[in-house]
């Protein structure tokens, strides 16, 4: 049996027929190609699969296709205009980015804070990241890097031009 | 040494952005035409006599390519260390996650299915989990060829323990346990196999040992080691455990049945169960001490588990007994070591390599004497500190030694003599230092340098081979900045390929904190070479003696003349037509002044250069709760120099967050010879709400040996994390901490011991 499905991925919508059981996961790395979600656990518990429902952070892992009929998806390949946004840019410059297979959900987590609270304070950022599991940088420097995306940290253009402000 | 222009710098890794816009591609994300994916059969037992398996149903399921057993495989034993390995488990499975059977279809749902279809008839077996049990007479033998389980024994002996014990004025005396822990990389192992038509195998994977890897598997595998070549694309950490694991030879007799490439990635499930986690160990330590605070004599015995067969557990327990022996400047050690077969998943590597454990035991007997001596633990660290060209007891030479600048500038950072002196109910303050080696001569027998190519073509285009692993701590953009300074180009013409054994040097891969010293050097001597055919060249076209080129800034030029230079792209160019299309290409290699311990005594030179530090931690600890928090960390390291400092301090942070997991949250529960909590909901790591901010201090006394005068770093930022947060934690509540973690229970008990705090 097939589910008939619409959805919008980084603003292209696609008509998809999947499996019932099948996750969203599954479907945006296998179906449409777009790796840069990834599985870490498949049951919700370390965040590497968070994508952007209607701007919501969801465990993609989680979340049936079907469920995601008629939603807004957004993958981290769809979060970049022509430059790359100013998260991606800040967790490059702050060292946020090791092996870096957190880091897409970790970035999803973070846009979806900035997106609904733009001056997070610190207690609030790891509130907002805490269900997305980094087991190479120790957080301080994913932390930093969202404070220098919030307007009273910013100092996002030393950022982008590759400073450090260690 | 002139000036640096790169090296030294702090550079976001060089292919941050290609991760962070998730264009990455992992070895999770590989995909070939008509690829199958793979998933494994576990034994569902801790020790069971397969009787039968019947896998009729799941061959005739719709979309299953093949199923194999071990009865497909060449039936070779083998092992990097002891040739108790076979692919699958053969008469019977040796622990709960023993690779049973395996299946590629068309689909992981339908490999799935498959999986459920396999008949196989266990009878169980009695099994024992804990080493010291299974060193007992009468003991569950895992392998029936090993009396007593015994894998294998260490001894080492140096000085007169028996008279140093006489002659001290205070001994301590005591047993820790360090319990089992799982490295919990972000992408779990995986491979992609794929097997050409003349037999010929190509492992996509992501290891820390691309090349040795492939001598152990050739052996498996009946083949010849340049039958397999392995690529290591970008991976999602790895901590000590992408090394050798048996997913990766399944993948590979699944491709040999289906004659098709296999993937073939564990499930969080099966990574836990049968990944290699950390080596728990028994420690029994005798520490003696003068009045005055030096160290006398130390006498321990280790007793570790090695699981069901051997990865490195033996190699691993060998380090635990005497790699801290020259930290301090001890006079008189003895050690024994046992590496004990269970019934459990096999351990190995995970950052620290036996050191971590023994770290912790240490350092926390020294806190003890310490205390008993009324003296400041920084200060007993200083007085018996091992310093700048000294020899240690064990034949070491240590270079450069950065140790007291590390205590000394670790305490300052965090207040230390304030704080140990005002005294908060429930609050303490704890240090711990450790050294380590970058590169460990007795680990591949034949050597232990390291190699580069660095490959310069028409456009000037830079690409540096070498034959270590990028797991993720950014060795590649190390290695750029090692190449790009020598070059005296700018960094981001530096392109660092993926690991190829079809091309790359035949490296010993990143473990032993031994990437950038000695892929560094390698790359270095390379860069160095390639350097020289273009000084040539440019020699020529500006009319000097090449003896006379630099470069810098991609600019060569005549010493004393930069104004009239060459961009580094023209001298390519004319390098390559002058040699009628044949790119310049520099390759070199390092070999490290170290000495082959002797077999018997052990006395060598096991690393050029060794790192030191001290770390302090804070913490709280809740009555109520039992709960510990930590609330400061200050590391000060010792790096020789770092190449890039954020990146080190990347490693810092990295390696104090991972300590704290072990000391606080994390442990692999067995119950029936069954891990209960093999999944993130149920084994804890630490999250963003765990982790203090960790003040990073580096510590540069310039190591002669190292690239630029650095050494390792990625073990040591771990090694004394432990302790320092037990210490603290009996600065707090006079409760010394003897096992991990540290659960709120066993604190709650000890503060009800000591009369409600």
């Amino acid at each position: 049996m097939r589910v008939p499905i619409n959805i919008t991925v980084n603003g292209e919508e696609y008509h998809l027929e999947v499996k019932p059981n099948r996750v969203l996961l599954d479907v945006l790395r296998e179906d449409l190609g777009l790796t840069g979600t990834k599985k870490g656990c498949g049951l919700g518990k370390c965040g590497a699969c968070t994508i952007l429902m209607d701007g919501r952070p969801v465990h993609s892992c989680l979340l049936l296709a079907a469920q995601a009929d008629r939603r807004q998806i957004t993958t981290i390949e769809g979060i970049a205009a022509e430059e790359p946004h100013p998260l991606q840019a800040a967790f490059v410059a702050k060292g946020a980015v090791q092996c870096g297979f957190c880091t897409p959900g970790m970035i999803n987590a973070a846009k979806a804070l900035l997106d609904a609270n733009p001056n997070p304070d610190e207690a609030e950022i790891k509130l907002a990241i805490a269900g997305n599991l980094c087991r190479c940088t120790g957080y301080n420097q994913i932390v930093s890097a969202i404070q220098s995306c919030t307007p009273s940290k910013s100092d996002l253009q030393a950022a982008e031009r590759g400073e450090s402000n260690e | 040494m002139s000036e640096l222009d790169i090296v030294g710098k702090s550079y976001p890794q060089i292919d941050g952005m290609q991760k962070a816009m998730g264009k990455t591609k992992f070895v999770t994300d590989l995909v070939l035409p008509g690829m199958l994916y793979g998933r494994t059969l576990r034994s569902p037992y801790p020790h069971a006599k397969i009787k039968n398996i019947d896998a009729s149903r799941a061959k005739a399921l719709a979309g299953v390519k093949a199923v194999v057993t071990y009865a497909d495989t060449p039936g070779i034993k083998f092992g990097p260390r002891s040739e108790d390995w076979t692919i699958f488990a053969g008469e019977k499975a040796r622990f709960h996650g023993d690779e049973v059977a395996a299946v590629a279809a068309i689909d992981e749902d339908t490999a799935e299915e498959a999986l459920e279809l396999i008949e196989v008839e266990y009878e169980e077996l009695p099994f024992v989990t804990d080493p010291l049990e299974a060193m007992q007479p009468g003991a569950p033998l895992v392998h029936d060829d090993k009396p007593g389980n015994i894998a294998a024994e260490f001894k080492i002996e140096a000085g007169d323990v028996d008279l140093a014990f006489k002659d001290s004025h205070i001994i301590y005396e005591d047993r820790y346990y360090l319990n089992q822990v799982y490295q919990a990389y972000m992408e779990p192992m995986g491979t992609l196999a794929e097997i050409d038509k003349s037999g010929r195998l190509t492992l996509w994977t992501g290891t820390q040992v691309p090349n040795m890897m492939r001598m152990t598997y050739a052996k498996a595998l009946g083949l010849s080691p340049d039958n397999i070549r392995v690529i290591v694309p970008d991976y999602g950490g790895g901590f000590g455990g992408k090394m050798e694991n048996n997913i990766h030879l399944v993948a590979s007799i699944l491709a040999q049945k289906a004659q098709a490439p296999v993937k073939l990635v564990n499930t969080r499930y099966d990574d836990f169960i049968a990944g290699n986690p950390r080596v728990p160990m028994y420690i029994d330590i005798k520490l003696g001490a003068t009045k005055e605070g030096l160290l006398t004599g130390k006498d321990v015995q280790v007793v570790g588990a090695a699981g069901a067969r051997l990865v490195y557990a033996m190699v691993i327990v060998a380090t635990a007994c005497y790699r801290v022996d020259s930290l301090y400047r001890f006079q008189h050690v003895r050690s024994k070591g046992y590496t004990v077969y269970t019934n459990t998943v096999p351990t190995a590597c995970f950052r620290g390599f036996g050191n971590s454990q023994m770290t912790f035991v240490l350092e926390s007997a020294l806190d003890m004497i310490a205390d008993q001596l009324n003296l400041d633990p920084a200060e007993l660290r200083i007085k018996n500190g091992i310093g700048p060209n000294e020899t240690s007891i064990h034949g070491w030479k240590i270079n450069s030694s950065g140790l007291k600048d590390c205590v000394t500038q670790a305490t300052e950072k965090a207040d230390w003599q304030e704080k140990r002196q005002k005294k908060e109910p429930l609050k303490g303050i704890g240090l711990s230092c450790c050294n380590h080696v970058s590169g460990n001569r007795p680990f591949a027998r034949e050597f232990d340098g390291g190699a580069g190519i660095v490959r310069i073509g028409r456009d000037g285009r830079v690409t540096v081979y070498h034959g270590e692993s990028d797991m993720g701590q950014g060795q590649k953009t190390t290695f750029a900045q090692i190449a790009a300074e020598r070059l005296g180009v700018p960094l981001e013409m530096i392109h660092v390929a993926d690991v190829d054994t079809d091309i790359s040097p035949f490296g010993l891969g990143s473990f032993a904190s031994r990437g950038t010293l000695m892929g560094g050097n390698g790359v270095l001597a390379a860069a160095k070479d390639a350097f020289s055919q273009l000084a040539e060249v440019a020699a020529e076209m500006l009319e000097a003696n090449p003896a006379d080129i630099e470069c810098r800034k991609g600019k060569f030029y005549a010493q004393g003349t930069p104004e009239k230079y060459l961009p580094f792209n023209e001298v390519a160019a004319q390098a390559t037509f002058s040699r009628h299309g044949a790119p310049v290409v520099g390759t070199g290699f390092y070999e490290p002044p170290t000495v082959l311990p002797d077999p018997e005594t052990k006395y060598g030179n096991i690393s050029p250069a060794y790192p030191f530090a001290c770390q302090i931690a804070e913490v709280e600890v809740d009555a109520d709760t039992g709960q510990v928090t930590v609330t400061n960390f200050v590391g000060a390291h010792d790096v020789g120099r770092a190449i890039n400092p954020m990146a080190t301090e990347g490693q810092i942070r990295g390696g104090v967050t991972q300590g704290l997991g072990w000391t606080l949250m994390e442990n692999m529960a067995y119950e029936n010879g069954k891990i209960i909590n093999a999944d993130f909901v149920d084994y804890i790591v630490p999250s963003a709400l765990d982790v203090p901010d960790i003040k990073p201090i580096l510590v540069e006394p310039i190591e002669p040996n190292g690239p630029y005068g650095a050494k390792g770093i990625g073990e040591p930022a771990l090694n004394p994390t432990m302790s320092a947060i037990t210490n603290a934690i009996y600065d707090a509540t006079g409760i010394r901490i003897k096992e991990l973690p540290v659960s709120p229970e066993k604190i709650l008990a000890e503060l009800k011991k000591k009369g409600g705090m």
